[in-house]
C-alpha cells in the first residue's frame, strides 16, 4: 500500500522543480491541479506518462469570458500511485489553438473533437479535429461558450405550446377554496394546527 | 326467384362492412397491443415497474416488442434531441398501420425543464402525431398505466387516428420536420 500524502509530495517535487508552474492547488490526498504554459504542457503529459501517469481520464475546456481566455484541463491518472494531476492552461480566446496530444495520448482524439465541437478551440495534430461528433448539422457559433443564447436558439428553432389565458372549469366543480379554509379554520379552533 | 321461407339476405355497402371489419380488428388489436419502447428519456424508468410484477401491463394485453415493423405503440419516454428526433422519425415511419404514439412527461407536451434548451425540441406533435399524452415530470406508474387505458379506449371509439393525420398532413409534418432539423436524412461517419 503507498502511501497517498507521499505520492503528492512526489508529484509537487516532480513538476514544481522543473516546469513553470503558475498556480498549484493541492485538492485532497487524491488530486492536485496544476495550471501550467501552453507551451510546457506537451513536455509536461510526456513526463508524466513517462512516470506512471498513463490513462487519459478527461480533457474538457472552461469559458473564462471575463478573462476572455479558455482553460483546458487534462485530468490524466496513475494505477500505482493513485492520484489524479490536473494539467490546466489558458488559451487566447479570440484565436484558441492549442497543439493536439494525440503523439502523447492517442485516446485524446475524441475529447479534442468534443472540445472543438463545444467551444471552436482548434487542435492542429488532430487529423480530424474539425468532423462533427455529437450535434448534427449545427449551423450555430459553438454552443456551450457563454456567449451563445440558448433561449434564443431554442425560440427560434423550436415551436413552442401556446396556452390560453383564460381557464374554465369543465366539470362545473365547485370552487374548494372556502371548504379548504373552514377547515382550517377549524383545525386552528381544536389546537395550533402542528405548530409548536 | 326469391324464397318465401327465408328472409332476403340485406346487402351491406362497402364502407358499411369496412366499418364492421374495422370494429372486429380493434377489437383485437387494443387487447393486445405491442410496444416499441424509445427510451432515450428519464420516464423510461416507470416502465420497468408499469412491466413486471407491481403493475403487470400483461394483464391489459400489453407486451414488448423487439423491431418496429412488428409493433402498434411507440412509447416516447421524455425529452428528445435533435439528433433522436430524427431516429424516432426513421423508426415511426418504418411501422405499420394501424400505429400509435403514446407521449410520456411533460418534455415531448412543451420541453418541461429543457424547454430553453438548444438541442431538446419542445412539442413532440409537431413532428410526428402523439395519440395521447401522459402529463408528469416525471409521471408515476398509476398515470402511465392510466394512459394505456385511455389509450384503448381511443382506438375503441375511434380517435387514435394519428396515423391517419400523418398521411392526411404529410406534407405539414415534413415542413415542421425541415424548419427545425435542417435535414432529416441521417449523415454521419458511422454511415458512410
Amino acid at each position: 500500500m503507498t502511501n497517498t500524502i507521499n505520492n503528492v509530495e512526489f508529484v509537487r517535487n516532480l513538476v514544481e522543480d522543473n516546469y513553470k508552474v503558475n498556480k498549484t492547488e493541492v485538492i485532497d490526498q487524491y488530486q492536485v491541479s496544476f495550471e501550467v504554459e501552453k507551451e510546457e504542457v506537451h513536455r509536461l503529459l510526456a513526463q508524466l506518462r513517462s512516470e506512471g501517469w498513463i490513462q487519459m481520464s478527461y480533457l474538457s475546456a472552461i469559458d473564462w469570458i471575463a478573462d476572455n481566455e479558455f482553460e483546458l484541463v487534462y485530468i490524466v491518472f496513475n494505477w500505482e500511485k493513485p492520484v489524479y494531476i490536473q494539467v490546466r492552461t489558458r488559451l487566447d480566446r479570440d484565436n484558441p489553438v492549442m497543439e493536439s496530444i494525440m503523439p502523447i495520448h492517442p485516446g485524446c482524439k475524441y475529447y479534442e473533437r468534443e472540445a472543438h465541437e463545444y467551444f471552436g478551440i482548434e487542435f492542429p495534430g488532430n487529423p480530424d479535429f474539425h468532423k462533427p461528433l455529437i450535434l448534427e448539422d449545427w449551423d450555430d457559433m459553438p454552443p456551450l461558450r457563454k456567449d451563445f443564447d440558448p433561449r434564443a436558439y431554442s425560440d427560434a428553432h423550436f415551436s413552442s405550446r401556446e396556452y390560453p389565458e383564460t381557464h374554465e372549469n369543465t366539470l362545473g366543480q365547485e370552487s374548494k377554496v372556502a371548504q379548504r379554509e373552514s377547515r382550517m379554520a377549524r383545525v386552528f379552533k381544536v389546537g395550533k394546527g402542528g405548530k409548536k | 326467384m326469391e324464397s318465401t321461407k327465408f328472409s332476403p339476405i340485406t346487402k351491406l355497402s362497402k364502407e358499411e362492412v369496412d366499418r364492421k371489419w374495422w370494429e372486429i380488428g380493434d377489437f383485437f388489436r387494443r387487447n393486445s397491443l405491442w410496444m416499441l419502447m424509445y427510451c432515450t428519456g428519464c420516464c423510461a424508468i416507470e416502465l420497468p415497474p408499469a412491466m413486471t410484477s407491481a403493475y403487470d401491463m400483461e394483464r391489459l394485453g400489453m407486451g414488448p416488442m423487439a423491431t418496429p415493423r412488428q409493433a402498434d405503440v411507440l412509447l416516447v419516454t421524455g425529452y428528445l434531441s435533435l439528433k433522436t428526433l430524427r431516429r424516432v422519425i426513421y423508426t415511426y415511419e418504418q411501422m405499420s398501420e394501424p400505429k400509435y404514439i403514446v407521449g410520456f412527461g411533460s418534455c415531448t407536451i412543451n420541453g418541461g425543464i429543457y424547454h430553453d434548451s438548444h438541442v431538446v425540441i419542445n412539442q413532440l406533435d409537431q413532428y410526428i402525431p402523439v395519440d395521447t399524452y401522459v402529463a408528469g415530470c416525471m409521471p408515476n406508474t398509476e398515470a402511465v398505466m392510466n394512459g394505456f387505458i385511455d389509450l384503448m379506449s381511443l382506438i375503441k371509439n375511434k380517435k387514435a387516428d394519428g396515423w391517419k393525420r400523418y398521411k392526411e398532413n404529410y406534407e405539414w409534418y415534413k415542413k415542421n420536420q425541415i424548419d427545425s432539423l435542417g435535414e432529416v436524412q441521417v449523415h454521419d461517419e458511422y454511415h458512410q
